[in-house]
C-alpha cells in the first residue's frame, strides 16, 4: 500500500507555499522525516530538506509541525479551496 | 473591516453548530471553511454515538438522502492478533442489558463520511442565518492594544467580532491568540488511515450488523476498522514521541494479516483513499479561552480522554460556546474573566463528566492500545489462554485447566504492576469511598443485602436437599 500511496490521494493545485524551514533553528533531530507519512522530508549530508513538490504530496496533518521541538518548521494550510480532498473522510 | 458578533473559524461540527445557535439567538454570525464546502479537509472522526439523538434534536432529520455513507450497527468486534501475526480469536459485543435508553440499545455508532455529514450541519447553520466563507483560510487574528478583536483571511479582509476557534487540532486561533503554540508530544496522536471501497450488499451480508472492530496486537498500536454505507476506515495511532518509523510500516501491517487480507478477498474491498490527520488526546483540557477568543472541539483539546470520540464533544463545546458568546455579548464584556464561563459550561455537560476521570482514562488507554510492545505482548496471550485455553482435545480436561492457570500466572508479574499501576487509580476516581468494598469481601456481603440473601438461599437449598 504504502507504495502507491500517492495515487490514494485527490488535490487541487494552485496553492501558495505552506510549509517553511528555518535551517537556523534545525537541530537535525530527524523527527519530521518519521512521522510524515508521505516521506517529504529528506536529509541530504547535514542538512534537511522537504521536497519540492510537497504542495502536490502533503496531506496536511501538520505532523511536521508538530513535532519540531526546536520550531523550525512553520506550517499553515494551503490556500482556501486548493490542496488535498477527502470524499471518504 | 466588516462587523459582526461572532466570528468561527471552521466549518466542522463545533463550528456549525457554534455559528447555528449564535445565529438562532439573533448575533451575526460568519463561519469559515477553508475547503470548497465543508467535510472535505476531514478525515475520520466518523462515529456518532446514540447520546447525539437525545441532545440534539435536528439528528432525527438525518437520513440517507442528505448522508448516503451512514450505517448504523449494533456489534462490535476486538480482534486479538498474536506475536506471529496470527488472529488468535475474537470478542464480539453488543450493547448489553444495562444500557437504559433508545437509540443505545439497537446500536453503538452511527458511522457517516465527513464529507456527508458535516455539509449538512453546516446548512443547519445557514438555515439559522449564519454566513459561510467556503474556499477561505483564516489566515490571522486581528489584535488592538495586543487584543484579538476579530480575523483576518487570506485576501486581506477583515472581520470583527468574538472568535470561536473550531478550527481543528492545527488551531491558528490557538496560536494567534497565544494560547498554545503547539500541544505537548504526550497530547496528540498521529493517526494515519485506508478508505476500502466495498459493495453495500457484501458489507451487510459479511459483517451484519457490526459497526467496528479493533486489532489488538503487540505488533502495532490497536488498529480501528469502521464500517460505513459503501466502505470502511482501517487506520491506527499513537503519541507523537511512540513512532520509530513511518506509521504507515505500522498500519501495512494490519493490512498484510493473512486474517485481514482474507477478510479484503470475501469483501472484495478496493483501497480508494488514504487520509492522515492529527488528533489531541489528553486528560483535561486546558487553556480553553482568553479575552475575546473561545475555543471548540478538537481545537480546545476535547475529544474523548479515553476513546478519542471527537464530533459530539465537539457539537457539545460549540454549543457551549455560543451560548456564552450570546451572554457574553449582550453584557457588553468578553474579556477572559467573563469567558471563564465557558469553562463551568462544559463542565457542566456530559463532556465535563467524561473529563473528571480524564487523566486516568488517557493513562489507561496509553498503557494499553497505545503500548503494543509493552502491554500487547502479554495481554494477548493471556486473554488468549483464559478464552481459548479450556476448548482443547490435547488432555484430560482438569490437566489442560492446570496447564492454563501455571500460564496464566506466568503474566502475571507484568499484568499486576499494570492492575496497580493503571486500573486501580480509575476504578478508585470512579468508585470513591466505595472502592474499599472491592477489597473487603465482609464490608462488600454487608452492604449488599441481596447477596447476604442469595448466600442464605443457597445453603437453605443444599440443606433442604440433604
Amino acid at each position: 500500500m504504502r507504495a502507491n500511496i500517492d495515487s490514494l490521494v485527490t488535490r487541487i493545485p494552485g496553492s501558495a507555499d505552506f510549509i517553511k524551514l528555518d535551517l537556523a533553528k534545525c537541530n537535525m533531530c530527524g523527527r519530521c522525516l518519521i512521522v510524515c507519512t508521505m516521506g517529504l522530508w529528506k536529509k541530504k549530508g547535514n542538512k534537511v530538506h522537504i521536497v519540492d513538490d510537497y504542495k502536490s504530496r502533503c496531506v496536511e496533518c501538520g505532523a511536521c509541525y508538530q513535532v519540531c521541538e526546536a520550531d523550525a518548521i512553520d506550517f499553515h494550510y494551503p490556500s482556501g479551496g486548493k490542496g488535498v480532498v477527502y470524499e471518504r473522510g | 473591516m466588516k462587523n459582526y458578533d461572532v466570528v468561527v473559524v471552521g466549518a466542522g461540527p463545533g463550528g456549525s453548530i457554534a455559528a447555528m445557535e449564535a445565529a438562532s439567538r439573533g448575533l451575526k454570525t460568519v463561519f469559515f471553511e477553508r475547503g470548497r464546502r465543508p467535510g472535505e479537509k476531514n478525515s475520520s472522526g466518523c462515529g456518532l454515538g446514540p447520546r447525539m439523538w437525545t441532545d440534539f434534536h435536528f439528528m432525527k432529520e438525518l437520513t440517507p438522502d442528505v448522508c448516503p455513507s451512514m450505517r448504523a450497527g449494533a456489534a462490535s468486534r476486538s480482534y486479538f492478533v498474536n506475536k506471529q501475526g496470527v488472529v488468535a480469536g475474537y470478542v464480539m459485543a453488543r450493547p448489553t442489558e444495562s444500557v437504559s435508553y433508545e437509540p443505545a440499545k439497537s446500536f453503538i455508532t452511527m458511522n457517516v463520511y465527513r464529507s456527508d455529514f458535516d455539509p449538512w450541519l453546516a446548512g443547519l447553520a445557514t438555515n439559522a442565518g449564519a454566513e459561510l466563507k467556503t474556499s477561505t483560510l483564516a489566515t490571522g487574528l486581528l489584535k488592538e492594544n495586543n487584543r484579538v478583536i476579530g480575523v483576518i483571511d487570506e485576501n486581506g479582509e477583515k472581520y470583527r467580532g468574538l472568535v470561536i476557534g473550531a478550527d481543528g487540532v492545527v488551531s491558528m486561533v490557538a496560536r494567534q491568540s497565544g494560547l498554545r503554540k503547539r500541544w505537548g508530544q504526550d497530547h496528540v496522536t498521529l493517526v494515519p488511515q485506508y478508505d476500502f471501497a466495498v459493495d453495500p450488499q457484501k458489507i451487510d451480508d459479511i459483517m451484519g450488523d457490526e459497526t467496528l472492530a479493533v486489532w489488538w496486537s503487540a505488533l502495532f498500536p490497536a488498529a480501528y476498522q469502521v464500517f460505513f454505507h459503501d466502505g470502511f476506515h482501517l487506520g491506527l495511532g499513537n503519541w507523537m514521541t511512540w513512532w520509530d518509523k513511518n506509521p504507515l510500516h505500522y498500519l501495512d501491517q494490519v493490512v498484510k494479516l493473512e486474517y485481514f487480507q482474507r477478510l479484503v478477498r470475501i469483501l472484495d474491498a478496493r483501497p480508494r483513499e488514504y487520509h492522515a490527520h492529527m488528533l489531541p488526546w489528553l486528560g483535561s483540557p486546558t487553556s480553553t479561552h482568553t479575552d475575546n477568543v473561545i475555543l471548540v472541539g478538537d481545537a480546545g483539546g476535547f475529544p474523548c480522554p479515553l476513546e478519542a470520540e471527537g464530533i459530539y464533544p465537539a457539537m457539545v463545546t460549540g454549543r457551549a460556546a455560543a451560548e456564552v458568546a450570546a451572554d457574553a455579548i449582550s453584557s457588553s464584556d468578553t474579556s477572559k474573566e467573563f469567558l471563564d464561563l465557558y469553562d463551568q459550561k462544559w463542565q457542566q455537560t456530559s463532556i465535563g463528566e467524561e473529563f473528571k476521570t480524564g487523566p486516568e482514562l488517557a493513562r489507561i488507554w496509553r498503557a494499553l492500545p497505545f503500548s503494543p510492545k509493552e502491554t500487547m505482548s502479554w495481554f494477548v496471550p493471556m486473554i488468549m489462554e483464559i478464552l481459548g485455553g479450556i476448548l482443547d482435545w490435547s488432555q484430560p480436561h482438569a490437566v489442560r485447566v492446570r496447564q492454563v492457570m501455571r500460564h496464566v500466572k506466568s503474566y502475571l508479574p507484568q499484568a499486576i504492576p499494570f492492575v496497580m499501576r493503571d486500573v486501580l487509580p480509575l476504578l478508585e476516581k470512579i468508585l470513591g469511598d466505595k472502592m474499599e468494598l472491592l477489597t473487603n469481601p465482609e464490608k462488600l456481603i454487608a452492604s449488599v443485602p441481596e447477596l447476604q440473601e442469595a448466600i442464605a438461599s443457597a445453603f437453605e437449598e443444599k440443606e433442604g436437599r440433604t
